[in-house]
């Protein structure tokens, strides 16, 4: 976790690389095994997410003189579920197609915990500008790591990339590796890609300067 | 109560204000959201009815039937068949279908789950065309059943989703509770 002398920048740089909240942290897993079986779907779940736990911050962190820690869990609860409600709501009303294939993951957003931690962490202790910069590096971070997952498993799994065909309808039954788009796919790639992020990160501690 | 007021007013004042943040949300985008429903809904009703041009509502006597009912035609206006939009429970929560049936009110023609928040990748496998496409030309008079293997010769049965059976028997149990209510009165519409 940044330090708290590190600056903003910091902060918000953890959050997207060396403290990815999939890849490092290891949080937030069920919807990045679940949304990801295409882009648009891994983009849309991101985007929610960052909203979400951009205004968990923002709230927690303009209250956190006001939140007495007997209730805080409470509230952040509160909060999160507010906003993911709004995420919802407009979902359902501006990308009804979108929300009805990412189903009942977007409620699930309430119990992800990143988004908690982020509020308990750095955001009932710390400034506005830190709490605003840590909640859009995780959630860049977070969407940066479904989004690679999600194109992944698209382009191997559908031969599509954001709904668009990159190959031919008849290569595509022939060579689609299916399993990409299905619950099994998606713990390949996801280990895949957090062994890759784990070699790279011990050649870095351990094999750097 | 002063001091039940002072440790938790602000969890108080703020479950106020989200309160009405959520209502004022809901308020102004409920038409959308509608819109966007209604829109699913007949693309719904020209899936499970084919050659569906445009379809009216027609008023179902019964009030145990709590869904909607469309007299389904074509461009010349002649009848290609109905379409029952029901509801029931699921496994999860509400499921939301349309079935198709011919214009004599004998056999299905189509089913689509439109609303469900079934378990993904296993009771959400109800929305695959695959397997809704089971319910085509099965009876309407008779209970179906659903069975944990393939479907026998001229009885009237789907197959189990493997890992969602108790989402599969909620559809069906959807289907079979409409029909009766429903059939009945389709002549008074033809």
């Amino acid at each position: 976790m940044a330090d708290d002398n590190g600056s903003n920048l910091a902060q918000f740089k953890a959050g997207l690389l060396s403290d990815n909240p999939v890849l490092v942290q290891l949080l937030g897993m069920c919807p990045a095994l679940a949304v990801t079986n295409s882009l648009e779907n891994a983009l849309v779940m991101g985007g929610a997410a960052t909203f979400v736990v951009v205004m968990s911050n923002l709230i927690t962190s303009v209250l956190r003189n006001l939140i007495k820690p007997h209730v805080r869990i409470l509230i952040f609860t509160l909060t999160i579920a507010t906003f993911v409600t709004l995420a919802d709501l407009f979902l359902k009303a501006y990308m009804f197609e979108v929300s009805k294939k990412l189903g009942a993951f977007i409620p699930l957003i309430i119990v992800n915990c990143m988004i908690i931690c982020r509020a308990e962490v750095v955001a009932i202790k710390s400034g506005v500008a830190r709490s605003l910069a840590d909640a859009f590096g995780i959630g860049i971070g977070f969407t940066l790591a479904l989004s690679i997952m999600g194109c992944v498993r698209e382009l191997l799994g559908s031969g599509s990339l954001l709904n668009i065909p990159l190959f031919s309808k008849e290569f595509v039954d022939v060579h689609a590796w299916v399993i990409m788009v299905l619950p099994p796919g998606a713990f390949l790639t996801l280990g895949a890609i957090i062994g890759v992020v784990n070699h790279l990160r011990d050649r870095k501690s351990g094999g750097g300067a | 109560m002063s001091k039940f007021i002072n440790e938790s007013w602000l969890v108080l004042v703020m479950g106020i204000v989200f309160a009405t943040m959520l209502a004022g949300a809901q308020q102004s985008l409920s038409d959308r959201i509608k819109e966007n429903q209604l829109r699913a809904l007949n693309e719904a009703i020209a899936e499970v009815v084919p050659g569906t041009i445009r379809s009216e509502s027609i008023e179902i006597e019964n009030e145990d039937f709590k869904g909607n009912v469309y007299k389904c035609l074509d461009d010349g206006g002649k009848l290609v068949g109905w379409a029952l939009d029901s509801s029931g429970g699921g496994f999860v929560d509400k499921i939301r279908l349309v079935v198709g049936i011919d214009p004599a009110g004998e056999n299905i023609v189509g089913l689509k789950v439109i609303e469900n928040v079934e378990t993904p990748g296993l009771g959400n496998k109800i929305q695959d065309p695959e397997w809704t496409g089971q319910y085509i030309d099965l009876d309407t008079s008779r209970e179906i059943k659903v069975e944990k293997r393939p479907p026998n010769e001229g009885a009237n049965e789907v197959q189990a989703i493997t890992g969602a059976t108790w989402s599969s028997r909620y559809v069906t149990d959807i289907v079979n509770a409409a029909l009766p209510k429903v059939r009945p009165e389709l002549d008074k519409h033809r």
